[in-house]
C-alpha cells in the first residue's frame, strides 16, 4: 500500500505501534475491509440490479446513486457474473 | 354536510384530493373546487399527475410542462410533462458521472443503463412521485389540489410511498452498517480522518422526500381525499372496493360526490321512454348509494346541459355546488 513506504513519524515508538498492529489488529482490519467490500456488492446489486437484469425496484432514484458507484460497476459485474468451482467454497 | 362545510371547517386540510374511476368528472370537481376556494381569497394550485392530463382541456389554454400557470386571480395550474423531466433527469446523472470523475464521455456499460432504465414502465411514475414532491414541499399555496389518475394508479401510486419507504430504509441501514466496518479499519489502522459517505447522504435526502409526500398523502389533519361517483351499479361497486383499499393505506378518507345526477323533476313532463329509464335506474342507484356512504355523501352535481371546459362554466358549477342547495 502507497502509505505504507511513506517515513513515519515517531521512530522506535512507531515503529513499535506498526509491530503490535501487524500481530495484532492488522486480520481484523482485512476482515473489516473484506467485509466491507462484500455489502458494497450487495448495496450495488440492490440499487442497481436491472443491469444485470435483475430488477429488484424502481429505477428512477436508483439513478441518482448511480454515479457515486461507476468506478465500482465493472468490478462488481465481474464478481457476480464469474462462473464459481470448488476452490470457491475452499477459499 | 356540504363539500362548503368540510373547507370551512377544516381549514387545515390544504391537500385536497378527489378520486375515482377515469372518467366520472375528477378534474371537472378538483377545477371546480378550486375555482370557488380561488374565489374565497385562498391561494389555491390544481396540479394534475396523470400523464394523460386534462387540466389544459378543462382550463382551455395549453398548460402541459409550462409549470404553474396562473389561471385567474389565486389560481394556478400545473401539468407536469412527465417525459421531459425523465431526459433532464438523466442528462443531470450524465453530466454528474462527468463531473465527478472527469471523464470525456460516459462509459458506454453506464450510458446503456440510463438509457434503458428510462424505457422501464415504472420510471414514469417515479418521475411524476418526485415531480409532486417538489410541488407540495415548496409550500407557496394555500391549498394543493391533486388532479388525480384514475384509481388503479392512485393505488399504486400510495402503494409506492410504502415500498419506497420500506426500501430505503434497508438500504440505509445497509449503508450504514458498511460505515462502521470503515470505521472500523480506520480505527485499527489508526487513521482519524473518514471520508464521508455521500450515497448515504443521497440516501437520506430520498428518504426525507418520499416521507414528506407519503405523509402528506395519509395525513389526517392536513389531507381531504373525495371519492367520486356516479349513480351506476359497476362504478358504486368499484368505489366500495376502492374505499377499502384507501382505508388500508391510512388515506383519510372525507367524503363522497354523487355527479352526474340527471335532474329529478326531468321526469315530470312528457318524456321518452328512454330517458324515463334513465331516472328510473338512477334513483335506484341512488338510494343504494344513500344506503352505503350515507352522511359521508357531501354533495350531488347535476348533469349539465354541456360540458364543463372554461371558466365561465366552471363558474356556474361552483355556484351550484357550493351556493344553492344540492340538486337532489
Amino acid at each position: 500500500m502507497a502509505d505504507e513506504t511513506k517515513p513515519k513519524k515517531g521512530g522506535i515508538l512507531g515503529v513499535f505501534k506498526d509491530i503490535v498492529y501487524g500481530m495484532s489488529s492488522h486480520e481484523m482490519t482485512r476482515y473489516a475491509v473484506r467485509s466491507r467490500a462484500s455489502m458494497e456488492h450487495l448495496f450495488i446489486l440492490i440499487t442497481m440490479g436491472d443491469l444485470l437484469g435483475v430488477p429488484i425496484l424502481p429505477p428512477y432514484y436508483s439513478l441518482r446513486l448511480l454515479p457515486y458507484v461507476t468506478p465500482q460497476i465493472s468490478a462488481w459485474k465481474r464478481r457476480m457474473l464469474r462462473e464459481r468451482d470448488i476452490t470457491d467454497v475452499l477459499g | 354536510m356540504s363539500l362548503r362545510t368540510v373547507f370551512e371547517s377544516q381549514p387545515d386540510r390544504r391537500y385536497i384530493m378527489f378520486g375515482g374511476k377515469g372518467g366520472l368528472g375528477k378534474t371537472t370537481l378538483s377545477a371546480t373546487c378550486a375555482f370557488w376556494l380561488a374565489s374565497q381569497g385562498k391561494r389555491v394550485l390544481l396540479f394534475s399527475v396523470d400523464p394523460q392530463a386534462s387540466l389544459s382541456d378543462i382550463f382551455q389554454q395549453d398548460i402541459f410542462g409550462k409549470g404553474p400557470v396562473p389561471i385567474m386571480r389565486n389560481l394556478w395550474a400545473q401539468e407536469v410533462d412527465a417525459d421531459r423531466r425523465i431526459r433532464d433527469y438523466q442528462e443531470e446523472i450524465r453530466k454528474k458521472i462527468l463531473d465527478m470523475y472527469g471523464f470525456d464521455r460516459v462509459p458506454e456499460e453506464i450510458d446503456n443503463y440510463i438509457a434503458a432504465a428510462s424505457a422501464e414502465p415504472a420510471m414514469e411514475e417515479s418521475a411524476i412521485f418526485d415531480a409532486v414532491v417538489d410541488i407540495v414541499v415548496q409550500g407557496d399555496y394555500d391549498y394543493y389540489m391533486y388532479d388525480l389518475v384514475p384509481l388503479g394508479h392512485a393505488l399504486y401510486y400510495l402503494s409506492m410511498a410504502k415500498v419506497y419507504d420500506e426500501w430505503i430504509n434497508k438500504i440505509t441501514r445497509l449503508r450504514e452498517e458498511m460505515r462502521q466496518y470503515d470505521q472500523v479499519a480506520a480505527t485499527m489502522r489508526r487513521e482519524k480522518t473518514m471520508e464521508e459517505d455521500k450515497i448515504l447522504g443521497e440516501l437520506l435526502y430520498i428518504k426525507e422526500r418520499i416521507n414528506a409526500s407519503s405523509q402528506i398523502l395519509t395525513d389526517r389533519r392536513r389531507t381531504a381525499f373525495f371519492f367520486v361517483l356516479v349513480p351506476e351499479e359497476m362504478i358504486i361497486l368499484d368505489t366500495r372496493k376502492a374505499a377499502e383499499l384507501f382505508s388500508k393505506f391510512d388515506v383519510p378518507i372525507s367524503g363522497y360526490v354523487v355527479n352526474r345526477v340527471l335532474p329529478p323533476d326531468l321526469g315530470k313532463g312528457q318524456i321518452p321512454e328512454y330517458l324515463r329509464n334513465r331516472i328510473a335506474m338512477q334513483q335506484k342507484y341512488m338510494r343504494d348509494i344513500e344506503a352505503s356512504f350515507g352522511a359521508q355523501i357531501l354533495a350531488h352535481v347535476p348533469e349539465m346541459e354541456r360540458d364543463i371546459t372554461g371558466l365561465g362554466m366552471i363558474e356556474r358549477l361552483a355556484k351550484r355546488l357550493f351556493e344553492e342547495v344540492s340538486a337532489r
